[in-house]
């Protein structure tokens, strides 16, 4: 099935002039430090090199600033590449701009609906950019807004939409022309379960009937749920590229202590035990990467009884792919 | 690098020419039109402004009425065309719904054509009343060219939304930005314009599109032309190049200015 490619990204490049608030930050930022260069340039990304195959899910994760949004605004033509080319299907979105967008959708990081038109109006006003018919239009939108469980509150204004129904409001928009790709930005960020639901199930469905799906996200259970490949990417350069099994495999020597405290436990003090790797706190529950489990768990008794804390459950799980993740930054930074 | 038929199909590059770019235009109208000019404020102010400008050169003055008119449709026309046009732009980059409109297959001159148009019927329509106002009380109809002055108001009408344009090319996501910008060119323009008076005493009037406007409504109305025998036909082709002018510089600085829309 996933032969031809969708998307062709070779030695693709972007570098920002810093405006004059950031002219004067870097210099702030240099003074007193190393000598500075004259001219300072931003490089959101540098020289990556990629393929999506049609049909996969193809996710791209990295940290905050990495370049990912950058990006995803260069493969849908916002933004003008400094370098590199950009292939969708074999065409050149700058070369022609109007034939690649009209099989492109785009559901952007912000919600960038427009809040004084209705559900209904906003869905509408894209169909006919995309260039459908009237009676192709209504369908779609009906269609979609039920889909999405939007359809009760298809007449009234994006303005009085929660953000998770703006989220998948946005999608209706970018699935309004059944685009042949559909390129998301963090699509599940900061929704509520309902929606984040709705979406990853309809993500999955829309992927199954043949949809090639580009998606930036920090969610790695999205990630993991939902791509057949991942690019890692950090300052601008991909790092890492391979399915989320694969990925995993790179801390498949660590294993894991999922440890839920019921008293508050500081960090720091778990990662000075000697065969503790890493550890991440999520409210109660504390996440610890360890290279040999025996010794692990030996120390841990020791560190609970020491400190006299009382634990509500501990239990061993393999690495999740945010470890992989981390791990792989990390190797990044250091490099 | 060719682009594949199989992939974006031979009918729909068909279907992508000028018409259908128009089309795409229009739909970028009518949402202009629905979100910042369809709002109560903005239809009472477009309705209420020419009303009250009409009876304050009305009432104690002594301006010939058809000085008066064609005066005061050349601030009206102006003033409306102008006057939410320039906003548009930065309020939708701050909104990030240009943004949006650039990953849709339209071009920037389509978005930029979009959102002339809306301008251009907000001016024509608001432009008619005081045209209704001098005909309710000068009785207008009796001396007025009504083709003329339909065909000046619709090339005004072009003019001033190109020139708005042009207003709205600065890549600010603050729509403050521009007012004070937007501000001072207007300003300058009504005051090289030779309103309410002969347009031959005003010594820098040739510099203004809007004395071109008024020297055809003040034909329209019976006056004879500043520019001579032939001044109808010199107004309409000097209108005519302020147009393409103002919306050919309109295009070059909104293709310069795009990429800077996206930095943030």
């Amino acid at each position: 099935m996933m032969k031809i490619e969708a998307i062709e990204v070779k030695n693709l490049s972007k570098h920002f002039f810093p405006s004059m608030k950031e002219r004067k930050r870097i210099r702030m930022q240099q003074e007193g430090s190393e000598k500075g260069t004259k001219n300072n340039i931003i490089q959101a990304v540098n020289n990556i090199n990629f393929s999506v195959k049609q049909g996969e899910i193809f996710g791209f994760l990295g940290p905050n600033g990495a370049g990912k949004t950058t990006t995803i605004r260069m493969l849908t033509g916002v933004l003008k590449p400094t370098n590199g080319s950009i292939s969708i299907y074999g065409g050149n979105i700058w070369k022609h701009p109007i034939e690649v967008k009209q099989i492109l959708g785009h559901v952007p990081e912000e919600a960038n609906v427009y809040m004084d038109l209705t559900g209904m109006q906003n869905l509408y006003l894209i169909g006919k950019l995309y260039g459908l018919s009237k009676s192709e239009r209504v369908n779609r939108a009906e269609q979609l807004l039920k889909q999405f469980e939007l359809f009760e509150k298809g007449n009234l204004k994006a303005k009085k939409y929660s953000k998770g129904m703006k989220q998948r409001l946005l999608l209706c928009m970018a699935l309004m022309s059944n685009p042949k790709i559909l390129f998301l930005d963090e699509p599940t960020s900061g929704l509520d379960v309902k929606s984040s639901r709705i979406i990853k199930k309809l993500i999955k469905e829309y992927n199954e009937n043949g949809m090639t799906i580009f998606i930036t996200t920090h969610d790695m259970d999205v990630a993991n749920e939902l791509c057949h490949r991942i690019a890692i990417i950090n300052q601008g350069k991909i790092i890492s590229l391979d399915t989320p099994d694969n990925l995993k495999k790179l801390t498949q020597e660590y294993l894991a202590i999922d440890c839920h405290f019921i008293d508050t436990v500081n960090v720091n003090e778990i990662k000075e035990l000697h065969s503790i790797i890493e550890v991440q706190q999520n409210n109660s529950l504390y996440h610890i990467i360890v290279k040999d489990i025996n010794v692990a768990l030996i120390e841990l008794v020791d560190f609970i009884k020491t400190n006299d804390l009382n634990v509500k459950q501990v239990s061993t799980n393999e690495p999740k792919l945010e470890d992989a993740f981390l791990k792989i930054i990390e190797r990044g930074v250091e490099n | 690098m060719r682009i594949s038929k199989e992939v974006f199909g031979v009918k729909g590059s068909k279907k992508l020419g000028l018409t259908v770019q128009l089309r795409r235009a229009a739909a970028i109208a009518q949402k202009d039109l629905r979100i910042y000019y369809n709002k109560p404020p903005v239809i009472v102010q477009g309705i209420i402004f020419p009303v009250i400008l009409f009876f304050t050169f009305t009432i104690g003055r002594k301006i010939p009425t058809p000085l008066l008119i064609s005066g005061l449709m050349a601030m009206v026309i102006f003033l409306t065309a102008t006057s939410i046009g320039p906003f548009v732009f930065p309020w939708e980059t701050m909104r990030k719904t240009f943004e949006r409109l650039i990953t849709c297959p339209v071009s920037v001159k389509t978005i930029l054509f979009g959102s002339m148009l809306s301008s251009f019927l907000f001016g024509v329509i608001f432009s008619l009343v005081p045209l209704v106002l001098g005909i309710i009380f000068f009785s207008l109809q009796i001396t007025i060219n009504f083709l003329i002055i339909l065909i000046a108001m619709f090339l005004a009408a072009f003019v001033f939304s190109s020139f708005s344009l042009i207003l709205s090319a600065p890549p600010t996501d603050m729509p403050g930005n521009i007012m004070i910008f937007t501000l001072l060119l207007k300003f300058t323009i009504l005051f090289l314009s030779p309103l309410f008076m002969p347009i031959r005493d005003h010594p820098l009037a040739w510099i203004s599109p809007l004395t071109y406007f008024v020297d055809i409504v003040n034909v329209s109305l019976g006056l004879e032309s500043a520019f001579g025998h032939y001044g109808i036909l010199i107004d309409f082709a000097i209108l005519s190049f302020f147009g393409v002018f103002f919306l050919f510089l309109a295009f070059m600085l909104h293709k310069k200015t795009l990429q800077k829309r996206f930095r943030n």
